[in-house]
C-alpha cells in the first residue's frame, strides 16, 4: 500500500447484520479494507457475498452496524441522514445495474440533474462527451439502447467531479460488445477525472481492467489481487 | 366457505390500499349523502306539505276586503270552479304582554266553520266554545316562545283596546307554515303569533257584524285560479277587495316553495360533482393499480384465467370501494337528514315532519353510485381484458416523453426537477386535467355556497342601512290625516316623522300584470328611501312611478314605458301613469311616487298609512309603550329587533351550512390530491430514490412530488372560481322570486375562503404521504428493474 495521505477509504472491522424478525443475516463479517486516490478496484464475489452492501455503506446509502469507515477526514459511520446526503452529493457518483436515468428528462438534462446541484461540476455536454455520447444528449432515455442509457448514468455520475466513482454491476444488463464499451468509459473518466472507482461484477472477466481486485464470500475479504499490468477493457471478452 | 383465491386478493388489496380506498368510499359518501339528503328533504318537505294541505283542506285563492256582508259568500261559492269557500275575519292586533318591552303583533283569524278551509291541528287543550268572546287557540310556535298553554290569559290590544283572552289551546294551521309577521323578513314566533278566536268576538271587536274581512276558497280539480280570480275581484271590488291571491302568492306557501327550489337545485348540482370526481378517481386509482399489476394479470391469464374473470376481478374492487361509500354515505345522509329536519323545524311548523327513509330513494343512490364507480372503472378495466398474457409478463415499454414548450421552460428558467414536473404533468394530460378538475370542483362547491352569506350581507346594507333607514314604522289600521304624522312627531322619543301612503294596485303593461302596494313618500325622502341602481336617494317624481328592477322585468318595462295602474282601493281608479325611474330592492316588488301625487289619484284627500320614525336609542322603551296604546296603531314594526332576529337565524345557519359545505369540500380536495399524490409517488418512486441517491435531500425530492400538486392545486384555483361562479349565478337567478330577490355579489374574500379551504386540504394530504417519500427505500429501488 502507498502512504497514508494518498488514502482515499479507510474501512476497519466494518460488520452489517440484517434484521428480519428473528432471523439475523451477517452480510458484513468485518471488512478492513483500504482504497487510494484514483485506483480502479473490481470487487468479485457470488450473490449475497456482501459486496454491494459493502458499497452501498461505502457511498452512504446504507449504515453499517459495528465497525468504522473513513472516506479522507470524514468518519462516514458517525455522520447522520442530511450529512450523508451530502456526502453523497458532493463527493460520490454512482452507477448502477439498471441506470435509474430519469425517464422525463433527456441525456442532457440528467447530467445537468446532479451539476445543478454540484459544488464543481464540469459541464453536462462535457460529461456526455468523455463516455462518447455528445451527439445524443438531446434524446430521452426510451430513446437510448441500454449501452447508452449506462454511458449516460456515468457521465451523470462522474459530472459533479467526484473523488469516488462506485458501480455496481455496471454491465449486468448489457451484452459483451455494448459492456465492453461501458467499461471503456469507466476506465476513460477514471483517468481523465481521478476518481477512485470500485466496480462490483460477476464478471470475473472484467478483473483484468483492475489495479486491484477483490474478492468477496460469505460477507468477509477473501483475496485481493493487485494487477502487475492493466488490460484495455478492448482486450477482454466475456 | 372457501373464499376463492382472486376475491382475498381484492380484500387484500382494499386493506392495502385503504387510505386511496377511504378517500375515494368518502367522495362517493358525499355524493351518496347530498343525494339522499337532497331528495330525501325535497320528498318530504314536498309530500308533508301536500299530505297537510290535503288533510286540513288548505285553500287555493285568498282575498282581503275591507268590510263584506255576509251574503256575498253565497256569490262567491256560486263562481264557477269554486268548491268551498269561507268568509273569515283576519285582523291584527298588538301584544300587550307585561315584561315584554319591544312591540309585538298577533293576527287574529275567525276560527274556521266545522268542515271548513284552512282548519286547525290542535296541539294542545281544545278549541274555544263558538260563542264564546274571550276563548282562543294560538298558534304553537308563539306558545312556545312565550311559554304560554291552555288556561293563560294573553293580554292584547283589538282594535285599540286591551283584552285578555284566555287561552284554551294551541294549534297549527298550514296557512302559517312559515310564519312570517307583516313587516318581518324571518319568522319571529316571540314577536308574531297568530291567534284563532270565535267569530262573534271579533266580530264585536273589529265591528264586523254580519260581515267579513277575508276569504278563502276551495277549488275544483281543475279550476283555473286566474278565471276564479278575475271573478272574484270582480265580486270583491266595492268592498274594497285589493285583488285575491293564489296560492303561488301567498306567503307561507311561497317560502315553501322557495326552500323547495333550493333543495331541487343541491339535488341537481352536488350529486353529480361527487360522483363525476368519484369516477375520475376510480379511474386513476384503477388505471395505476393496473399498470402495478400487469405482470400478475398476464400471470393469471397464462395459467388459465379468463379475460373476463380477471377484469370482473377489478370491478369487483371498485365495487367493494362504492359499497364502502355507500355505507357511509347512507349513515351520513340520515344524520345530516336529522340535522336538516332540525333546521326546518325552527323555520317552518309542521305538526308533523317525515324523513322519509323511503328504500327505493336509498336503492336509487347506491344503484347510481355504483353505477358511477364502475362506470370510472370500466376505461381501465377494458385495458386489462386487452391485455394480451405474453406482452403483460414483459415489463411495459418505458413511458415516452416529448420535449414540450421549450419557450416555457426557458422562460420560467426551471430547474431539471421542475422538469420533471412539468413533464410527468404533461405525459398524463387527462389525468392532470381531471385531477385539475376535481380540486377545481372543490374550490366550486364552496364558492358557490359561500357567496350567499356576502350577498346577504349586501342585501342588508342596502335594505336596512341605505334604504329603510327609519328605526320603527308604525301603520295605522286604516288611512289617517295628515295630522297623525305630527302626533306620531310628538310621541316619547321620536326625533323625526316622515309619513308614507301605501294603496293597493295592479300593474300592468303588455299581459304582465302584479298586484302590489304602491308606495307614496315625500319628494324628497329622508327616512324611507329608494334607490337607484348605484344606490343613490332618488327624489319622488311629481308624475310616474319608479319601480324595483324585480318589478320592471316581471313587467318587462323601461323607464319612459307607460304602465297601467288599476288602484284597488277607495274609488279604484286606473289610470296610466310613466315609468320614471327603476330602483335597486331585494325584498318584494317595489313601486314608489310621491305621495301627493298617489293622494291625488286616490281623491280622498291627504291621508297617510303610517310614519316611517328616527327614534333616540335611549327613550326607545318609552316609544314603544306610547306607540302601543295610539288606538290607531295597527302594527309596528322595529328595524332593529327585525334586523337582530334576522342576523341571529342567519347566523345559526350560517355555522351549520358552512360546516358541512367546507366539509364536503375538503372531501373532494382531500380525495383528489391525496390520490394524485399517492399515484405519482407510485409511478416516480424510483425516480426519487435514484435523486436521493444522487444526494438530493429529502425536501429537495418531496419537492418534485409536491410541485406537482401545487401546479394542480394552483391551477384548479382560478378554473373552480369560474365554475363557482357559473353555479352561484344558476341559483341566485333559481333562488329570484317575487318575495326577495337575491342580489349576485361574489366577494373576494369567497374566492379567497374557497382558496383557503383547498389549500388546506391539500396540505394536509401532503402531509400525510410525506412520510412516505422520507421512507423511499434506496437500496431497493437500485437492485430492481421497474
Amino acid at each position: 500500500m502507498s502512504d497514508a495521505s494518498n488514502i482515499v477509504f479507510r474501512a476497519t472491522g466494518l460488520t452489517k447484520v440484517y434484521r428480519n424478525g428473528a432471523l439475523e443475516v451477517h452480510a458484513l463479517r468485518g471488512i478492513d479494507f483500504q482504497a487510494r486516490k484514483g485506483e480502479f478496484i473490481v470487487i468479485l464475489g457470488p450473490s449475497g457475498s456482501g459486496k454491494s452492501t459493502f458499497l452501498n455503506i461505502v457511498g452512504g446509502l446504507d449504515r453499517a452496524s459495528g465497525g468504522e469507515v473513513w472516506f479522507e477526514e470524514h468518519q462516514l459511520t458517525a455522520l447522520d441522514e442530511a450529512q450523508l446526503t451530502q456526502y453523497r452529493r458532493d463527493h460520490v457518483g454512482f452507477v448502477f445495474q439498471f441506470y435509474n436515468l430519469v425517464p422525463s428528462l433527456t441525456a442532457r438534462e440528467n447530467v445537468q440533474l446532479v451539476t445543478e446541484i454540484a459544488r464543481r461540476p464540469m459541464r453536462a455536454d462535457d460529461a456526455l462527451a468523455l463516455v462518447g455520447l455528445q451527439d445524443r444528449a438531446n434524446h430521452f432515455p426510451a430513446q437510448l439502447s441500454g449501452g447508452e442509457q449506462q454511458r449516460v448514468a456515468i457521465a451523470r455520475a462522474i459530472a459533479k467531479n467526484p473523488e469516488v466513482l462506485l458501480c455496481d454491476e455496471p454491465t449486468g444488463a448489457l451484452d459483451s460488445a455494448t459492456g465492453i464499451k461501458v467499461l471503456e468509459a469507466l476506465t476513460q473518466v477514471n483517468r481523465a477525472v481521478g476518481a477512485t472507482t470500485l466496480v462490483i461484477t460477476h464478471n470475473a472477466a472484467i478483473r483484468d481492467i483492475a489495479d486491484r481486485v477483490i474478492r468477496f464470500a460469505d460477507g468477509r475479504i477473501i483475496e485481493e489481487t493487485v494487477n502487475a499490468t492493466k488490460k484495455q477493457p478492448s482486450e477482454v471478452a466475456w | 366457505m372457501v373464499i376463492s383465491p382472486l376475491r382475498r386478493k381484492v380484500l387484500r388489496d382494499l386493506a392495502r390500499l385503504w387510505a386511496q380506498v377511504l378517500a375515494i368510499a368518502l367522495v362517493l359518501a358525499a355524493g351518496v349523502a347530498t343525494l339522499i339528503l337532497g331528495n330525501g328533504a325535497y320528498a318530504s318537505l314536498f309530500e308533508t306539505r301536500a299530505r297537510y294541505y290535503e288533510e286540513n283542506r288548505f285553500a287555493d285563492v285568498f282575498a282581503d276586503v275591507t268590510r263584506a256582508p255576509r251574503a256575498l259568500l253565497g256569490e262567491v261559492q256560486d263562481i264557477e270552479g269554486v268548491l268551498d269557500a269561507e268568509a273569515r275575519i283576519v285582523k291584527l292586533g298588538l301584544l300587550d304582554l307585561p315584561g315584554m318591552v319591544e312591540p309585538g303583533s298577533v293576527l287574529f283569524v275567525s276560527l274556521p266553520d266545522t268542515g271548513g278551509l284552512n282548519r286547525l291541528y290542535l296541539r294542545l287543550g281544545r278549541l274555544p266554545e263558538p260563542l264564546s268572546a274571550e276563548e282562543i287557540v294560538i298558534s304553537d310556535g308563539f306558545a312556545a316562545a312565550h311559554r304560554l298553554g291552555p288556561g293563560d290569559r294573553l293580554p292584547v290590544l283589538m282594535n285599540g283596546k286591551r283584552r285578555e283572552l284566555l287561552i284554551t289551546g294551541v294549534a297549527l294551521s298550514p296557512e302559517f307554515i312559515y310564519a312570517l309577521g307583516p313587516g318581518q323578513m324571518m319568522p319571529d314566533p316571540r314577536r308574531f303569533g297568530v291567534v284563532w278566536a270565535p267569530r262573534a268576538g271579533l266580530e264585536a271587536a273589529y265591528d264586523l257584524d254580519g260581515a267579513f274581512s277575508n276569504l278563502v276558497l276551495k277549488l275544483a280539480p281543475g279550476a283555473s285560479t286566474d278565471r276564479v280570480i278575475e271573478a272574484l275581484d270582480r265580486l270583491t271590488e266595492r268592498y274594497g277587495g285589493a285583488g285575491a291571491r293564489g296560492r303561488t302568492d301567498q306567503i307561507s306557501h311561497a317560502f315553501l316553495d322557495a326552500e323547495l327550489k333550493q333543495l331541487w337545485a343541491m339535488v341537481r348540482v352536488l350529486p353529480p360533482i361527487f360522483l363525476l370526481v368519484a369516477a375520475m378517481l376510480v379511474n386513476m386509482t384503477l388505471s395505476r393499480l393496473i399498470t402495478l399489476e400487469r405482470e400478475q394479470i398476464g400471470l393469471l391469464k397464462a395459467i388459465g384465467y379468463t379475460s373476463r374473470a380477471v377484469a370482473q376481478h377489478y370491478v369487483e374492487f371498485v365495487a367493494l370501494i362504492a359499497v364502502v361509500g355507500i355505507a357511509i354515505g347512507f349513515a351520513g345522509g340520515a344524520w345530516l337528514g336529522v340535522g336538516l329536519a332540525q333546521m326546518y323545524a325552527r323555520f317552518f311548523t309542521f305538526p308533523y315532519l317525515v324523513f322519509t327513509r323511503d328504500p327505493q330513494l336509498y336503492g336509487l343512490a347506491a344503484m347510481i353510485t355504483l353505477a358511477a364507480a364502475i362506470a370510472g372503472a370500466l376505461y381501465a378495466v377494458r385495458s386489462v381484458v386487452k391485455l394480451p398474457p405474453a406482452v403483460a409478463m414483459a415489463p411495459p415499454s418505458p413511458a415516452v416523453y416529448r420535449e414540450r414548450a421549450t419557450w416555457l421552460r426557458r422562460l420560467l428558467n426551471l430547474p431539471q426537477t421542475g422538469v420533471m414536473v412539468a413533464r410527468h404533468l404533461l405525459r398524463w394530460p387527462l389525468r392532470t386535467a381531471s385531477s385539475t378538475l376535481g380540486v377545481a370542483m372543490a374550490v366550486a362547491i364552496l364558492v358557490a355556497s359561500l357567496w350567499s352569506f356576502g350577498s346577504i350581507d349586501r342585501m342588508i346594507d342596502i335594505t336596512f342601512f341605505r334604504s329603510e333607514r327609519h328605526d320603527a314604522q308604525i301603520v295605522f289600521g286604516t288611512p289617517e290625516p295628515l295630522g297623525a304624522a305630527f302626533a306620531a312627531r310628538n310621541m316619547p322619543g321620536v326625533m323625526v316623522a316622515e309619513p308614507f301612503r301605501q294603496v293597493a294596485a295592479k300593474i300592468s303593461h303588455l299581459g304582465h300584470e302584479k298586484t302590489l302596494a304602491i308606495m307614496g313618500r315625500p319628494a324628497e325622502p329622508h327616512l324611507s328611501r329608494v334607490l337607484d341602481p348605484v344606490l343613490r336617494p332618488m327624489p319622488m317624481p311629481e308624475a310616474g312611478l319608479i319601480l324595483s328592477e324585480a318589478l320592471a322585468d316581471a313587467l318587462q318595462v323601461r323607464p319612459g314605458d307607460r304602465v297601467t295602474v288599476a288602484l284597488q282601493e277607495g274609488r279604484r281608479a286606473t289610470v296610466t301613469l310613466p315609468v320614471s325611474g327603476l330602483s335597486v330592492g331585494y325584498v318584494g316588488l317595489g313601486a314608489a311616487m310621491e305621495i301627493g301625487a298617489l293622494n291625488r289619484l286616490m281623491g280622498e284627500g291627504a291621508l297617510i298609512s303610517g310614519v316611517s320614525l328616527m327614534i333616540d336609542d335611549a327613550r326607545t322603551a318609552e316609544f314603544y309603550a306610547a306607540a302601543k296604546i295610539t288606538p290607531k296603531t295597527e302594527m309596528i314594526s322595529v328595524t332593529t329587533l327585525m334586523l337582530t332576529r334576522f342576523r341571529e337565524t342567519l347566523a345559526e345557519n350560517i355555522t351549520v351550512m358552512v360546516t358541512v359545505y367546507v366539509v364536503l369540500a375538503g372531501i373532494i380536495a382531500v380525495g383528489v390530491v391525496y390520490n394524485f399524490s399517492r399515484i405519482a409517488l407510485s409511478e416516480q418512486g424510483r425516480e426519487l430514490a435514484s435523486l436521493r441517491v444522487l444526494g438530493f435531500t429529502n425536501r429537495e425530492v418531496s419537492g418534485v412530488l409536491f410541485g406537482e400538486l401545487a401546479t394542480v392545486v394552483l391551477l384548479a384555483q382560478p378554473l373552480g372560481w369560474l365554475i363557482g361562479y357559473g353555479i352561484a349565478s344558476a341559483m341566485a337567478a333559481a333562488f329570484s322570486s317575487d318575495l326577495y330577490r337575491v342580489p349576485f355579489v361574489v366577494q373576494r374574500d369567497v374566492y379567497a375562503t374557497a382558496t383557503l379551504v383547498v389549500c388546506a386540504a391539500a396540505l394536509a394530504s401532503a402531509w400525510a404521504i410525506r412520510g412516505r417519500i422520507n421512507n423511499l427505500d434506496m437500496i431497493e429501488v437500485l437492485k430492481t428493474r421497474e
